[in-house]
């Protein structure tokens, strides 16, 4: 597996991530919701994809999906080459620790450890050395060289989420997804975070997926992809701010019958 | 306000039904104890109204266990049955310890009570014995056995019985004329063995002449009642009896039988003490932990207008309703447990039930300490709720746990004189106040180290941690176990007390054997003892027949036989009741056999008149070589001459007189026999031989020098079973104290979990991390307990060295081992549940859960 990781970060080799006819239905009978109506995706390597739309519109779910948290009730999912269908809980443990990182709104750093220390767990917990030379790149990426004792609790909101971001870069997986990264964080952390991302992709070729609700942050996306109703209605390369808040203008101006929510 | 704290009683049903359940245990041991006792009381109180049943009045004298006891003439006994009122008269003759033997194997017969009558040969006046066939006793070697003696003898009417007659001191040999039973048809009232004998001849075995009783009972005309016929008597009563109703006379019986039972009730009273001690520290916890997670809606309930008052109280009526719920279970539970004993105590006993009796007070006390208890651990947790400031409710308040500085200097405070008492205790020669010294020390510097024991919890879970926290998964355990000491220190609190007080127990009573295996294996000449079983305080008048042991010296390769005498009921030395007795045997002899090194005068062979004494004796009684002292023995006070003292030992100690001395004994055998043997001669055989020639004195028993160190150390051994049971019910709790803080932190770290899934951790590597984090909060509390425990133990071993009670400290280390392997065992069974629950979130919505 540690030769596919190394070689996951070529830009433009196919998808890094897909989905295909991929449904998720809550519950049942009156309560039923389906949050996913048959979307088909791919997520190309290399790129930073964003993943939009309005409350209730599926994007979490899909994102959830797509990194094996949650699963699908019907449809194909895979990351990488791995078919996540039909894993069982250590299929989807391997497929965490060996080819997804996560970033998270709410950071979710482990209080006990030091900021170094939550960097390295996911290699602590697969049992692998960290590349130094790797390491030191993304450290300094993400200018936490002299942070690296604190603990969360001793970091600002922007620090811990710097320091979530290298734990997700960290071990190179085949792709990082990352859940409204700036919704906890002033404009001026947020934009940090979001140069960042955009730097690991340029740079380096990490493939990263976004979902989030902010025109702002979607704009350093390649691409973006709206969801509406729990279906793709809407798709904008290279976007702009501007362009995809028009975008979401016209999604809001009509909507689709029968939308969630 | 009070409808909002109920329902959130509801909503935390499982945390706090972990602190019912440490309630349930101490209510339950304490119900059950006091249900026993009473139970117990009741059955025995039955039968005594059945023997007491058609008795009036029953005659007997003031002080029966006295050595030469007043009887009641014929002349006596005729006066009082003429008192007006009188329909019938019963007259006691009677002796305990009257042992029929088995008439196919020759072996005793064993009974619950072994009883001799003395029968007039007419029919009992008061309709209790019932002759069933043949015929009562009319002549000397004749007797009559109830239906249940007849069964476990194994005799019928015409074979002949041997039968130990407790005066005479050997047994003899009767013919059976005749089978009684009781009235309604039983064989026995309490599984007893009964021989009755010829009267008169009874009379002059058990009393030493015919024509004298030792009491009688007494039945009333119609129309007269007990309290009355019960004053006629005792106008007419010789000096030195008394008269009780037939009312009075069983409430007295049954309450001498109950004293027998009292230790288990001790017990059971022990376990409820530690359950209640170790339940505060789970019920603080398990409030403390709510009142931890309600913050928010505790601030939000202030913000709303609610006093800090309001919010305590909301805390302590909770712990109330817990309590009185926990109380209800506990005394239900606790009334099972006592009948239960009970059965299990007396199913052996042919003796009807009366039925499970739960008095008032039982009831009175069990809610008690079930309220006591429960509020003395929530008031502080109470009060932590109240000081919630209104502002929490709409963020979040950073409360830092409180240093530990105030609770580590307080128990520092403790622990230091604690421990300069304790090594005061075990160093500085200065006697018994040694142990009060030591004690007050124990108790300082155990309460110390509790408190200390947070400030501890970090440096020694890490360094435990890095043993067994392997692995990224390990090592995270070890950094939440260490994550809040004062919760990993309570928690393990109830570990360090069960722990502390199993290994001071240990420490002492291994040191104790050791001791009396090397004296034994170094100084001893004897191969073979023998014993006379306990079964009351020893006066000579249980044990064997001196004249035996020249049988037992006849048997080849024996060198020397020497009796022992022994009597501790009512002696005195120097105007002090010897609470050890006195030993009467051949000093001489006994020099040789077992380590006596004059300390002053000589050891010898003594006359008349002539005591020996150890030098710890001596001290405590100021006696030297030369003094002369009164000694009272079986009454008679007389003035003996010190000739010697001699060192103590764990085996040999206390006041030793010669042979002659035995005459004043109230009984003439000997209570231990010891034998050595010559150079190269194999025990086992001789133990045999000597087995046989005992088996004529029922309760002698007879072992090599291995069975005398068991003997010496059996009562230790019981008090070690007893404590070890304490250390499984302290276990027991701590199983749930662990189980209830790792719940907690599940619910808490719920967010944490979810993450170190989504990185990739794996289902077990969580379950390894949960029972990691729970096998060192246990080990935590071993270790400090063992290091607490063998420390105290080895100081009460120094102390008791320092008095020559015993010679060498020795830590059990087996037993430690296994206890350490109890805790862990224990430690991984609490962390099972948790660590399911644990594997089984749903890492999405662990991850995101609030």
């Amino acid at each position: 597996m540690t030769s596919q990781v190394s070689d996951a970060p070529a830009a433009g080799a196919g998808a890094a991530a897909r989905a295909a006819d991929l449904w998720k239905v809550y519950g049942s009978g009156e309560a039923q919701v389906i949050a996913l109506r048959g979307v088909n995706v791919e997520l190309e390597r290399g790129r930073f994809t964003a993943i939009m739309g309005p409350s209730g519109s599926g994007k979490s779910t899909l994102m959830h999906c797509l990194a094996g948290l949650d699963t699908a009730t019907r449809g194909q999912i895979s990351v990488g080459d791995t078919a996540l269908t039909g894993l069982d809980d250590g299929g989807l443990t391997r497929l965490r620790r060996e080819k997804v990182g996560f970033i998270f709104q709410q950071f979710n750093l482990l209080p006990t450890l030091t900021a170094e220390e939550n960097i390295l767990l996911p290699l602590a917990i697969a049992g692998r050395k960290p590349d130094p030379e790797w390491y030191r790149t993304v450290i300094t990426t993400v200018g936490l060289a002299d942070r690296l004792t604190h603990r969360p609790s001793q970091l600002s909101g922007g620090q811990q989420q710097r320091v979530a971001c290298a734990r997700a870069l960290v071990s190179r997986p085949e792709v990082i997804f990352a859940d409204e990264p700036t919704g906890n964080l002033d404009s001026r952390s947020g934009a940090e975070i979001l140069n960042f991302l955009r730097r690991s992709v340029t740079e380096h070729g990490q493939t990263i997926v976004m979902v989030t609700h902010d025109a702002n942050a979607a704009s350093h996306a390649d691409r973006v992809i709206f969801l509406a109703d729990g279906q793709i209605v809407d798709e904008l390369t290279a976007p702009t701010a501007d362009a995809v808040l028009d975008r979401i203008k016209r999604l809001d101006a009509a909507p689709v019958a029968g939308a969630a929510e | 306000m009070i409808k909002a704290s109920l329902r959130g009683l509801l909503q935390r049903k499982l945390r706090l039904s972990l602190a019912l359940i440490a309630i349930v245990l101490s209510v339950g041991f304490l119900a059950g104890s006091l249900v026993l006792s009473d139970t117990l009381n009741a059955r025995f109180g039955s039968l005594f109204s059945t023997i007491n049943a058609n008795v009036a009045v029953v005659v007997q004298p003031k002080d029966p266990q006295a050595v030469d006891p007043v009887r009641l003439t014929d002349d006596q006994l005729r006066t009082l049955s003429e008192v007006d009122g009188v329909r019938a008269v019963s007259p006691d003759v009677s002796a305990q310890g009257v042992i029929p033997f088995r008439s196919d194997d020759g072996e005793p017969v064993s009974a619950d009570a072994m009883l001799g009558f003395g029968v007039d040969g007419k029919d009992d006046p008061l309709g209790l014995v019932e002759l069933r066939e043949g015929s009562w006793p009319q002549a000397a070697d004749e007797v009559t056995v109830t239906a249940y003696t007849a069964e476990l003898a194994r005799v019928k009417r015409g074979d002949s019985l041997k039968v130990y007659v407790p005066v005479l001191n050997e047994p003899r040999t009767f013919k059976v004329v005749g089978v009684a039973g009781y009235s309604g048809g039983r064989d026995s009232l309490a599984g007893e063995s009964v021989v009755m004998f010829q009267q008169a001849y009874a009379q002059e075995t058990f009393y030493g002449a015919t024509g004298r009783y030792a009491g009688a009972s007494f039945a009333a005309d119609e129309g007269v009642s007990d309290t009355v016929l019960k004053q006629r008597i005792a106008e007419k009563l010789p000096s030195g009896f008394k008269a009780l109703t037939g009312e009075e006379s069983s409430e007295e019986q049954s309450a001498q039988i109950g004293v027998v039972f009292d230790f288990i009730k001790y017990i059971l009273i022990g376990f409820a003490v530690l359950a209640a001690v170790v339940g505060v520290f789970l019920i603080f916890n398990t409030f403390n932990i709510i009142v931890a997670q309600r913050t928010r809606e505790l601030a939000l309930l202030r913000a709303l207008g609610a006093s800090w008052g309001q919010v305590a109280g909301s805390v302590l009526l909770e712990a109330l309703v817990v309590s009185v719920l926990g109380a209800t279970l506990g005394l239900a539970i606790g009334a099972g447990l006592g009948a239960w004993v009970e059965h299990m105590l007396i199913g052996e006993f042919e003796l009807p039930s009366a039925g499970i009796i739960v008095k008032p007070i039982t009831v009175v006390l069990a809610y008690a300490l079930g309220v006591l208890v429960t509020l003395i651990a929530a008031f502080v947790p109470a009060v932590r709720a109240s000081s919630v400031p209104p502002v929490a409710a709409m963020r979040d308040v950073v409360r830092p746990d409180k240093s530990l500085v105030a609770l580590s200097v307080v128990g520092a405070v403790l622990a230091v004189p604690g421990l300069a008492l304790v090594l005061t205790g075990a160093l500085a020669d200065m006697g018994g106040t040694a142990f009060l010294v030591l004690l007050a020390g124990a108790v300082l510097l155990f309460v110390g180290t509790l408190l200390l024991s947070p400030l501890l919890a970090r440096p020694l879970v890490r360094g435990l941690g890095a043993l067994i926290g392997r692995g990224s998964a390990g090592k995270l355990g070890v950094r939440n176990a260490v994550r809040n000491p004062r919760r990993t220190a309570v928690t393990a609190a109830a570990i360090i007390i069960g722990v502390t007080v199993i290994g001071t127990a240990a420490t002492v009573v291994q040191s104790f054997k050791t001791s009396l295996e090397d004296i034994m294996g170094d100084s001893i000449g004897v191969e073979v003892m023998i014993q006379a079983s306990v079964t009351a305080a020893p006066d000579g008048r249980q044990g064997f027949n001196p004249k035996a042991l020249d049988q037992v010296r006849a048997i080849p390769g024996v060198k020397e036989a020497a009796a022992w005498h022994f009597d501790a009921l009512n002696v005195s030395v120097a105007n002090q009741p010897s609470a050890f007795g006195i030993f009467a045997t051949d000093v001489g002899q006994a020099s040789r056999m077992f380590p006596m090194d004059a300390v002053d005068g000589s050891i010898r062979t003594l006359a008349a008149q002539e005591l020996v004494v150890d030098d710890n004796t001596a001290e405590t009684l100021k006696l030297k070589a030369g003094d002369r002292t009164p000694v009272v023995i079986g009454g008679v006070t007389r003035d003996y001459t010190v000739v010697g003292v001699y060192k103590t030992t764990p085996i040999i100690l206390g006041i030793l007189v010669g042979l002659p001395a035995v005459e004043d004994f109230p009984g003439p055998l000997a209570f231990q026999g010891f034998v050595s043997l010559n150079e190269g001669v194999d025990a086992a055989p001789v133990v045999a031989q000597i087995e046989k020639i005992m088996k004529d004195y029922p309760g002698v028993q007879v072992g090599d020098r291995q069975s005398y160190v068991e003997q010496a150390t059996a009562s230790y051994d019981l008090l070690l079973t007893a404590v070890e049971w304490l250390l499984i019910v302290a276990l027991v709790i701590a199983v749930l104290g662990i189980l209830n803080t790792l719940l907690l932190s599940i619910v808490e770290r719920t967010r944490e979990l979810g993450l170190v899934r989504a990185v990739g951790l794996s289902r077990g590597g969580l379950v390894w991390m949960v029972t990691v984090e729970s096998v060192l909060i246990t080990v935590f509390g071993v270790a400090l307990g063992l290091a607490l425990g063998v420390g105290l133990g080895a100081a009460f071993t120094k102390a008791l060295i320092t008095i020559e009670f015993a010679s060498v400290i020795a830590i059990p280390w087996l037993d430690l081992l296994q206890y350490l392997a109890i805790a862990v065992v224990a430690g991984i069974a609490a962390a099972v549940l948790p660590a399911r629950i644990a594997a089984r979130l749903n890492v999405l919505e662990a991850i995101s859960y609030e």
